[in-house]
């Protein structure tokens, strides 16, 4: 599993204040390095898929743990 | 006799009359027999796709074109202030209403039935908007980039002020507002709403809030 290089607590927070957290966290990343951001809105899986096709970053994981998500995104 | 269509053209058969009719009537003015005889099938064809009528109900809700990736392809689509990310998202929001105003009349139909499923699938439809703006406003006074205003006042005006908008347009079609089109109309409630909530631009294009 990819080591993060950064991290994003977007909880408690709906669309479309993780999406722009996001966006602003990974501009301060280099290219390769890892952002995870945990999130609570279930629409955010959806929307950090739709982030990753918008943007040509990688969405390396994806997963559940109760009613948290957590998404790794590597920077292209 | 009705054509047999293939199952899909079948369920999208039921979905598209079941849309006009709850738009028309309400939930509870429409009964699964109502949308079986306009669509000229017996009930039981329903039942096969549909266990319920509660079932087709929230199927025609969901079938709603505006998708969350829609929302986030406007996020995306351009610089990353407030008040331009609130317009973008607007637009996508009032496009999606404006290409199907028959869900506006579901909503308010909602509105007046009391229908707990509706009413929460309906708020859940501007939550987008009134967190954000809820949100903003507790941040963007912080750094002197809009006036102490009450949030949630605030998220009600925006939300009342569009609705009111979707309701001239593409409901009321009122003759008032003939010299506006809907995106004209838009982008003059959400300058006006910024203007209301004192918020400053951030002077650098592309600088995140």
């Amino acid at each position: 599993m990819a080591q993060a290089d950064q991290e994003l607590d977007t909880r408690g927070l709906n669309c479309p204040i993780p999406i722009l957290r996001a966006k602003k966290a990974i501009n301060t990343l280099g290219g390769g390095q890892v952002l995870r951001v945990t999130a609570t809105d279930p629409g955010s899986v959806k929307d950090f898929e739709a982030f990753c096709r918008q943007t040509g970053h990688e969405l390396v994981s994806s997963g559940q743990n109760g009613s948290e998500f957590e998404f790794l995104i590597r920077k292209h | 006799m009705a054509k047999r269509l293939k199952a899909a053209e079948r369920k999208a058969s039921i979905l598209a009359v079941a849309k006009v009719l709850f738009a028309d009537r309400g939930y509870h003015g429409v009964s699964i027999d109502d949308i079986a005889r306009r669509l000229g099938v017996s009930p039981a064809v329903l039942y096969r796709h549909f266990p319920s009528k509660e079932a087709l109900y929230e199927a025609v809700l969901g079938d709603i074109a505006c998708t969350r990736e829609n929302y986030v392809d406007a996020i995306l689509a351009g610089p990353s202030g407030f008040g331009d990310v609130l317009l973008r998202m607007t637009r996508v929001f009032v496009d999606s209403i404006a290409h199907d105003p028959d869900y506006l009349r579901m909503e308010m139909l909602a509105a007046l039935e009391a229908n707990p499923a509706a009413k929460q699938f309906f708020d859940n439809r501007w939550k987008s908007f009134t967190d954000y703006i809820e949100f903003s406003l507790v941040e963007l006074p912080r750094e002197r980039r809009a006036a102490h205003v009450n949030p949630k006042a605030a998220s009600l005006m925006f939300q009342g002020m569009m609705r009111e908008a979707l309701y001239a347009k593409c409901i009321y079609r009122s003759e008032h507002y003939r010299e506006f089109d809907l995106d004209t109309l838009v982008n003059r409630l959400v300058e006006l709403f910024l203007r209301a909530i004192g918020y400053t631009p951030a002077t650098e294009q592309n600088t995140e809030e």
